[in-house]
């Protein structure tokens, strides 16, 4: 059996953490928590659930995060990372369906998408704005990188053997879901796309990118992809 | 035909600029669809030095109306470059600091990559 590890990077999530991490536990070996500089107690929250904890003593930004998870995985031993949300927006039992590509060898990496028709062919209840916020992160990502992924901005993502040892995120903040796409084009990754259902509340609407964040962030991966 | 240094100039920075693009695809350090864009973008300052009356529609909108205008606009838009570049090197240095905080939660956690798992 291949040893799955879970990848939570968390920036002061202590209210809503111990609940994701105890249903990852569920379906994975072992679950990582990057607590990104927290300073609300995510850490302690996460090491009473069950999680290893590994902390950045400054706010480095998700991308940095998950990257700190996914060496902290590689180091463990990990095949297989699946990475989350901290928020609580992802289903970790949805966890099966992401990982089934991989298990089959059907695809190096697995992005959930949130947009596509779920079981029974019913739909996640998504707000306008985050619909155009995504497809703006798509198009930008697809002019990058030529890749196009439906969600590509989404959080909830599966690295299988060959993108776990090849994945070297170098962009600290959410810039990093386009990254992936870049690598995942540039390394020849085969892609598979899981539809999953999402849980969005008005606390994960809150934590979520504001738009001249989210303009910035578009910036950015247009000048890098000129100026790497 | 006579050409202006400025047309002479334009187009070699040009040509060593995608050169060096399609150099780091080659190392495998750029994708082949960003040196396209970079092509583009290159092989179209190129096109505007030796062909600067092909922007005459332009010339209504923005009020570039002579060569000399046009050299400023292209020099201005250089500079933007530039300016984006040190951003780009300053990130650079926070990804440097992002690496350290990296290793010292990795050390705290004793899962630096010396300290690796045995798989069963």
């Amino acid at each position: 059996m291949p040893r799955i590890v879970a990848v939570i990077p968390a920036y002061n999530e202590a209210t809503r953490i111990a609940g994701v991490i105890r249903d990852a536990l569920q379906h994975v070996e072992q679950v990582i928590v990057v607590v990104d500089g927290a300073t609300d107690g995510t850490a302690n929250v996460s090491r009473a659930a069950g999680a290893i904890v590994i902390e950045h003593f400054e706010n480095c930004g998700a991308g940095a995060a998950t990257m700190t998870g996914i060496e902290a995985a590689r180091a463990f031993g990990a095949d297989i990372v699946i990475t989350l949300d901290a928020d609580g927006q992802h289903d970790p039992h949805d966890i099966p369906a992401v990982l089934a590509p991989l298990l089959s060898n059907s695809a190096d990496i697995v992005f959930a998408n949130r947009f596509g028709p779920l079981r029974g062919k019913s739909r996640n209840k998504i707000p306008a704005i985050r619909r155009l916020f995504n497809g703006i992160g798509n198009i930008v990502t697809f002019a990058t990188t030529g890749r196009w992924v439906r969600d590509s901005q989404c959080g909830f993502k599966a690295f299988g053997p060959k993108a776990l040892a090849e994945v070297d995120l170098k962009m600290d903040g959410f810039e990093f879901c386009t990254e992936i796409v870049r690598e995942s084009a540039q390394r020849k990754w085969r892609l598979a796309e899981v539809p999953t259902k999402v849980m969005y509340s008005e606390y994960t609407m809150a934590k979520g990118q504001s738009f001249a964040h989210g303009i910035q962030t578009a910036l950015k991966i247009l000048l890098r992809s000129f100026l790497r | 035909m006579s050409l202006t240094p400025y047309q002479i100039i334009a187009p070699f920075v040009s040509l060593i600029a995608i050169l060096y693009a399609w150099n780091l695809v080659f190392r495998q350090k750029k994708s082949v669809w960003e040196a396209i864009l970079w092509t583009l973008f290159w092989g179209s300052i190129a096109y505007l030095a030796l062909k600067p009356d092909s922007i005459d529609y332009l010339t209504a909108a923005s009020g570039i109306q002579d060569r000399e205008n046009a050299v400023v606009v292209t020099f201005l838009g250089i500079l933007f470059f530039m300016v984006f570049y040190i951003v780009i090197r300053l990130e650079e240095l926070s990804q440097r600091q992002t690496r350290m905080i990296r290793k010292m939660g990795l050390r705290e956690a004793g899962l630096e990559k010396e300290n690796t798992v045995e798989k069963s």
